[in-house]
């Protein structure tokens, strides 16, 4: 007789038999969990479901899950490296802008269920006027929890737009134009999607990364030599997506 | 807030209909949800279901612990349901008998386990350590299952009153998914029904079932079958008015369905009511 952990053992692997040798009964189970991961991941990707169709995003899914299975209980948060498993998926190649598109929509995902952001404007601009002017290059910020990069060589955000339910108007995207740098945060309960200019993300990395704000200001100013870290400063404190100084 | 469960209809209250729910406020004695739903760390749909919590009676149903899973509890897992029970203060807090991983993978679906002494004394572990860790009674759901294993020993029903005789978790009797195994083991569901004391029932799931392959198979996506509204009156009979619950998962339909379903399962609850009186 099996023990427990031999049972559950054996069963894993006759759900993972997709030659479906194993009992008839065992590919009820099976069919199950693949539907399940498809519809999940369906839920999520839905721009990169609708650009290469159903039948291929279901092959495409079916294959993610056995190179990268499911380690935990909630569907919720699983498939956040799908976007990396299309830029080596072999069936994809000839989309190369597709794993940016699934990396926005993960980004989006992400920031819509983000911790909701504390502090305001005016209370780290109070903070920042308690700091000595010698010192100010020296702070580092938190910035809102629910921000995202996403930057591509591809126009990802033309191309998540014209697939939106309810677009209306011109869907044709003009590849070769401008590259996408995107912030991906959440704004009053909705989340927001807005371009951001060369120097700004590299500045807003940086300070996401941890680095302090003189290290942040090189990293932009080696983006963008004409940057201008006082608008930059102002526009984000404005707009949260700094939103406190780090102790 | 009201912290426990109407003995009435209440009806599974998934993200498509979320809105409608806040906008028009319709007559439902009580909600639930699963509970995975809502381990966010924040956003627009935790903050709705505050909203929703607000007004109904709620209770959090569990589809991913992997109670009967041999490896570790997932801590973690844990941690995220007791903090978001801190949150909404649920009326009931439910998980289902079953296993969904090992060897660190997850299949994110509920997993049928055999029914022996061994697998007894792990589940009866594990819900106790589940228990302690949220300081609460938990219920615990019969599943579903499409096979049997050569190994078990124990019939279902045995298994499950054991478990809540040796944790005092309460039951969380799903009576589809009785009829469900009925069909596809050949066992009787109406001994099912009276070998479970009325004291440990607390709650009722109800839903449909696909019978279009070669064993019914409990999919969440269709009304409940008049045999099973069978099956629940005579449930309601021995166990009586106990809070129960429509679930539609697959295929969801509008809200005015479901609301229709609630309303049978409320005069099956009333008819009860009456016989009683």
């Amino acid at each position: 007789m099996p023990s427990l952990r031999e049972r559950q053992t054996n069963f894993a692997a006759a759900l993972l038999d997709v030659d479906g040798n194993a009992d008839g009964r065992i590919a009820i189970y099976r069919n199950t969990v693949y539907a399940n991961y498809r519809n999940a991941l369906g839920a999520t990707y839905r721009v990169v479901r609708q650009l290469v169709g159903v039948p291929f995003f279901h092959a495409a899914v079916d294959a993610y899950v056995q190179a990268n299975p499911s380690a935990g209980g909630d569907l919720n948060v699983y498939g956040g490296s799908f976007g990396d498993y299309l830029a080596t998926y072999p069936h994809a190649a000839n989309l190369p802008y597709l794993p940016d598109v699934a990396r926005l929509e993960w980004a989006i995902d992400e920031a819509g269920r983000a911790a909701d952001l504390h502090g305001t404007p005016e209370a780290l601009l109070a903070a920042l006027g308690t700091i000595p002017a010698e010192r100010i290059t020296a702070q580092r910020f938190t910035l809102d929890p629910t921000c995202r990069f996403v930057a591509s060589a591809y126009p990802v955000l033309r191309i998540w737009q014209v697939h939106q339910p309810g677009f209306e108007g011109d869907i044709a995207v003009q590849f070769g134009a401008a590259t996408d740098r995107l912030l991906v945060r959440r704004e009053a309960g909705a989340v927001v999607i807005e371009r951001l200019a060369p120097g700004d993300l590299a500045l807003l990395r940086a300070l996401a990364g941890g680095d302090d704000l003189a290290a942040a200001l090189d990293a932009a100013m080696t983006a963008d030599p004409t940057f201008d870290l006082g608008t930059a400063l102002r526009t984000s404190i404005a707009n949260r997506t700094l939103a406190e100084l780090r102790q | 807030m009201n912290r426990s469960l109407p003995h009435s209809a209440g009806i599974g209250l998934r993200a498509p209909h979320v809105g409608h729910v806040l906008a028009q406020h319709p007559a439902v004695p009580w909600f639930e949800v699963h509970s995975e739903n809502y381990f966010a760390d924040g956003g627009p749909a935790l903050a709705a279901l505050d909203r929703v919590r607000a007004d109904y009676p709620l209770s959090l149903h569990g589809v991913g612990l992997s109670l009967g899973s041999t490896d570790p509890l997932d801590l973690g897992h844990l941690a995220r349901l007791r903090r978001l029970a801190d949150r909404v203060l649920p009326a009931r807090v439910s998980e289902h008998l079953c296993w969904s991983s090992v060897n660190g993978r997850h299949f994110n679906d509920l997993l049928p386990l055999p029914y022996t002494q061994e697998a007894l004394d792990h589940v009866c572990a594990r819900v106790a350590q589940v228990q302690d860790f949220l300081g609460r009674e938990i219920l615990v759901e019969n599943v579903s299952s499409y096979l049997t294993f050569p190994e078990a020993t124990i019939p279902e029903h045995e298994f499950v009153v054991a478990v809540a005789t040796r944790t005092g978790c309460g039951l969380l009797v799903d009576v589809n998914n009785i009829y469900v195994n009925a069909r596809n083991h050949g066992i009787d569901a109406d001994a099912w029904l009276a070998a479970i004391p009325p004291a440990m029932v607390a709650e009722i799931h109800l839903a449909g079932f696909d019978a279009s392959g070669p064993c019914l198979i409990d999919t969440h996506g269709a009304p409940v079958a008049p045999d099973v509204w069978a099956l629940y009156g005579r449930a309601l009979r021995r166990f009586g008015r106990v809070p129960t619950l429509i679930e539609w998962d697959t295929d969801i339909p509008e809200f005015a369905v479901l609301q229709r379903e609630a309303a049978t399962a409320q005069s099956y609850l009333e008819a009860g009511l009456a016989v009683a009186a």
